[in-house]
């Protein structure tokens, strides 16, 4: 089994802040598939992020939204180089992000992390899998 | 900006029956990255991943505490090649212990249906026949 491409969709509770804040870090949007209650931020041509407003992302689901106090998802994006990885985050502090962990060097992979400004963590990479080590 | 892969990073109770449950659903395994505290779920080989982990594994990567459940934090929407294979996949995840918790849909130029994985997550399945997209 193979998917094709994949949503994942994540409650906000301001459209236009969640737009501009993934703008700034340089992504792109399909209007198409955006509206006042959504928008679709193209990670890449098959990976995309919806962030829905907690009153329309509720009416998919029974269960309540959370509060922010608790973690059901962490979504670690990859990138082309260690600058690259750098910079989003950087940019994502200066816009109203958090620190999350602290960045890890660990030779074939680095990462660095940040909670955005509706409390979503990401998780940023840079691996070249040619360098990682083999299992003893 | 464009990403060049994504890992959707999810907590579960028991690794092993989660590995059971997806294999039967006919996805790959990427043994690389799993061990017993972790199973990586290939979705689209290079691009597309899932880490199940373990919910004492997942809570070392949160200061927050790991959702127990009853809140929906993500729904994660994955497109299939034909609405054969959206029934079919979900319909081995509800003979396999998943559960359902919306109706099919059927957009026309969409279809879709939703099954809750294993461990509460849930999946919204759909194949989706972009070129039929109505326009507005």
């Amino acid at each position: 089994m193979k998917i094709n491409q994949i949503y994942v969709n994540l409650p906000v509770k301001d459209i236009p802040k969640t737009k501009e804040f993934w703008s700034k870090l340089g992504f792109t949007f399909n209007e198409q598939i955006s509206d006042e209650r959504a928008v679709c931020v193209v990670m890449n041509d098959n990976i995309y992020v919806m962030f829905i407003t907690e009153e329309y992302f509720q009416t998919f689901s029974e269960r309540p939204v959370p509060k922010g106090d608790t973690t059901q998802v962490l979504i670690a994006i990859s990138l082309n180089s260690r600058e690259e990885v750098d910079n989003l985050v950087n940019t994502a502090l200066e816009n109203g992000a958090t620190q999350h962990e602290e960045p890890q060097d660990h030779g074939w992979m680095y990462h660095n992390s940040f909670w955005d400004i509706n409390g979503h963590g990401w998780n940023v990479t840079f691996a070249d899998l040619s360098q990682m080590p083999s299992r003893p | 900006m464009k990403i060049n892969q994504i890992y959707v990073n999810l907590p579960v109770k028991d690794v092993q029956k989660t590995r059971e449950f997806w294999t039967k659903l006919g996805f790959s395994i990427n043994e690389q990255f799993s061990d017993e505290k972790a199973v990586c779920v290939v979705m689209k080989e290079d691009h597309i991943y899932t880490m199940f982990l373990k919910e004492e594994f997942f809570q070392t990567f949160t200061d927050r505490p790991v959702a127990k459940g009853e809140t929906t934090q993500t729904l994660l929407a994955i497109g299939v090649n034909s609405r054969e294979e959206v029934d079919q996949v979900v319909k081995t995840a509800i003979e396999n212990g998943g559960s359902t918790y919306s109706e099919p849909q059927d957009h026309g130029w969409m279809y879709q249906s939703a099954f809750s994985d294993l461990n509460g997550h849930q999946w919204e399945v759909m194949f989706a026949d972009m070129s039929k997209l109505p326009t507005e």
